[in-house]
């Protein structure tokens, strides 16, 4: 059978635009991420995680219904968290616009922490489908002869990395918040709460922006799969083992932890020293139990290492671009 | 058909460091099925990628479909396919999502795509392997693919590079009778770059000779092989013998290929000599191949010049 029985037929139809184009590489790019299973599991325990922080949130609003089950709970346990549970108790009832927001905003000051660390690993994983592979099979050709520039394909990619860490951060934070305040007992919560969820907000689109245009660095690094993957979890690790040893030693040096640098950032964005002095001044049962924190600690907490922070995350972005410029051609 | 020329170069230059890869090429191109022959080195890869703006041209200008090359680069894009020659593909995919996602990088929407990509795959004769993994395709398989995504938008002008390589001959035969059959019946311009004189002359009716970066001969097939006339290969079912002997009495040089063919100088500007003799004799021909050595002498003539000037 001659190959061209089945016929050639003229397409005479509207292009779609250019931004039609870069959705088509963000969600192949995505698509791909998400077909990796340790990316599913680790989006799983994110979303779970984001479930507890709303469990979390529901209990701390149960503190004002009389007879609840937390009110028990705390009745039980030893005499001081009893005497925290009761200060706090009369705090939301009192101030419900300094308590809500304080107690909100410590909470999900930790729980980014902790999402931090699963986002950090995902994109380690997917990092060779980001550009890794593209390099390896040439695929670099195929974009650039297509009508899409560079600067759609790394826009393309960067919405991949984008819209996976959306998956595992931003998503769960948002269903904690919605979640949470959704069942709490008094609407109130919700109009408080909004400043704790915009500091996460803001956090987490700065973290989400910082890690995607890292990783496109590191993914562009070399053509090898195992190698990139590699060079990320190697520069996690180490940066989070030279950032203490170095904080005494050569403090410019912490900063090529990028880890380091989003936690200084989170700190200065939450105001965490703040609404740590707020809620001792309110609960002074609280305030004798952590008043044992070094005045080092205390620092530290107060005034965050911003302006290193944010020039170090500045030189690795400049570093990542660098490497894309360089890497990534058709040549 | 518009006949404005659809490549137009105006002392184009690309330097790599010290070594120039495209030396001062000024050219204007006709749609048709364009043959960029040379050695290897010579600069055909080049040309094509500084046309689609894969590589920034050193010095001089290029216009392709009209459009200046360097300044509307996904426009220009849009409406011209690259088979490239080296191997390449995005990864993890199967061969109709390949394709299907070329088609939308080139602006078509979703179905559009999915479904050229579909007519495609059937046009290039992958249609059974369209749910297999693109990095599991065998080369022959991959040429045809890369022709599949070259052509999945329909583009005005495809530039194919080497697109017969690692192919056996049958496979050669049928990418070569498809990318024919591109300009021929459907009219889409086809420049086909290749070192292979026997897969340009079998496919292109225009011919542009590049080595050492440059321009050595640019005319059309029919013109360089009348400027070659004299000489025919002729298939005859049988009458091998007398057909030698008749030809020995007119002073014709006369001689029988290992493939059965006979080649015949006749040294006139035209074949009706050769179709008066074969009347006579009453030996029908099968297959008359005017001057059919045409290319190579050309191509080795330019060869050539080009050393002796350098």
């Amino acid at each position: 059978m001659p190959l061209h029985d089945a016929h050639y037929q003229h397409w005479e139809g509207t292009h779609a635009g250019v931004w039609a184009r870069r959705w088509v590489i963000a969600k192949n790019g995505l698509t791909a991420s998400l077909h990796n299973k340790f990316v599913r599991r680790v989006a799983v325990v994110c979303w779970v995680m984001g479930l507890l922080m709303a469990a979390v949130i529901f209990l701390l609003g149960q503190l004002l219904v009389p007879d609840s089950i937390v009110v028990r709970w705390t009745a039980q346990m030893g005499p001081q968290l009893q005497g925290i549970a009761r200060m706090l108790t009369t705090w939301l009832l009192e101030h419900p616009e300094m308590s809500v927001g304080t107690t909100q905003d410590v909470m999900f000051y930790f729980f980014c922490a902790y999402l931090t660390p699963l986002s950090i690993f995902a994109l380690g994983v997917t990092l060779p489908g980001l550009i890794t592979r593209d390099l390896a099979t040439n695929a670099i050709v195929i974009y650039a002869s297509k009508a899409v520039s560079r600067g759609d394909y790394f826009l393309g990619k960067f919405s991949a990395a984008f819209g996976l860490l959306t998956v595992m951060w931003l998503a769960p934070v948002c269903l904690a918040w919605l979640v949470g305040n959704l069942l709490a007992p008094d609407w109130r919560f919700f109009w408080e709460s909004l400043a704790p969820l915009c500091h996460a907000l803001i956090f987490g689109l700065v973290l989400m922006a910082v890690l995607s245009g890292l990783a496109l660095g590191v993914s562009a690094v070399s053509s090898k799969e195992k190698w990139t993957p590699a060079l990320w979890f190697i520069w996690w690790v180490l940066g989070g083992v030279i950032a203490p040893i170095a904080e005494h030693t050569l403090p410019w040096l912490r900063h090529v932890s990028f880890t380091y640098d989003l936690g200084q950032i989170e700190l200065a964005t939450f105001h965490f020293g703040r609404d740590f002095e707020t809620a001792k001044a309110n609960i002074p049962v609280l305030g004798e139990a952590l008043g044992h924190i070094p005045a080092e600690t205390l620092n530290a907490i107060n005034h965050p290492a911003l302006g290193g922070s944010v020039a170090g995350l500045a030189v690795m972005l400049a570093a990542a671009a660098v490497i894309l410029r360089k890497r990534v051609s058709p040549e | 058909m518009s006949s404005a020329p659809v490549i137009e170069t105006e002392g184009l230059s690309k330097l790599f460091g010290e070594q120039r890869a495209l030396d001062n090429v000024t050219l204007k191109i006709s749609p048709g099925s364009i043959g960029l022959l040379g050695p290897n080195g010579a600069g055909k890869t080049t040309f094509m990628k500084c046309l689609l703006q894969l590589q920034p041209i050193t010095s001089g200008s290029a216009r392709l479909l009209g459009r200046e090359v360097g300044r509307e680069g996904r426009e220009i894009r849009k409406r011209v396919g690259y088979a490239p020659e080296l191997n390449c593909h995005i990864p993890g995919m199967a061969g109709c999502e390949y394709v299907t996602y070329c088609a939308q990088l080139s602006g078509l929407p979703f179905q559009a795509a999915r479904q050229r990509a579909h007519e495609m795959l059937d046009f290039v004769g992958l249609g059974q392997e369209r749910y297999r993994k693109v990095d599991t395709y065998s080369t022959g398989m991959r040429q045809r693919l890369k022709l599949a995504q070259a052509i999945v938008h329909d583009p005005e002008i495809v530039f194919l590079d080497e697109p017969t390589n690692g192919l056996d001959p049958k496979g050669q035969a049928q990418i070569l009778e498809l990318v024919r059959s591109l300009w021929r019946a459907y009219g889409m311009t086809v420049v086909l770059s290749s070192h292979l004189l026997a897969d340009v002359g079998r496919v292109c009716e225009q011919i542009v000779i590049i080595a050492r970066g440059r321009v050595l001969v640019q005319d059309t097939l029919e013109n360089l092989k009348a400027r070659k006339s004299g000489a025919a290969e002729v298939v005859l079912a049988s009458g091998h013998g007398e057909f030698q002997a008749a030809c020995r009495g007119r002073d014709w040089l006369c001689e029988l290929l290992p493939n059965g063919h006979l080649r015949v100088e006749h040294n006139k500007d035209s074949l009706n000599p050769l179709l008066e003799l074969m009347h006579e004799l009453k030996l029908p021909p099968l297959e008359i191949i005017a001057s059919p050595n045409a290319l190579e002498e050309t191509f080795v003539q330019a060869l050539e010049i080009s050393h002796a000037a350098a």
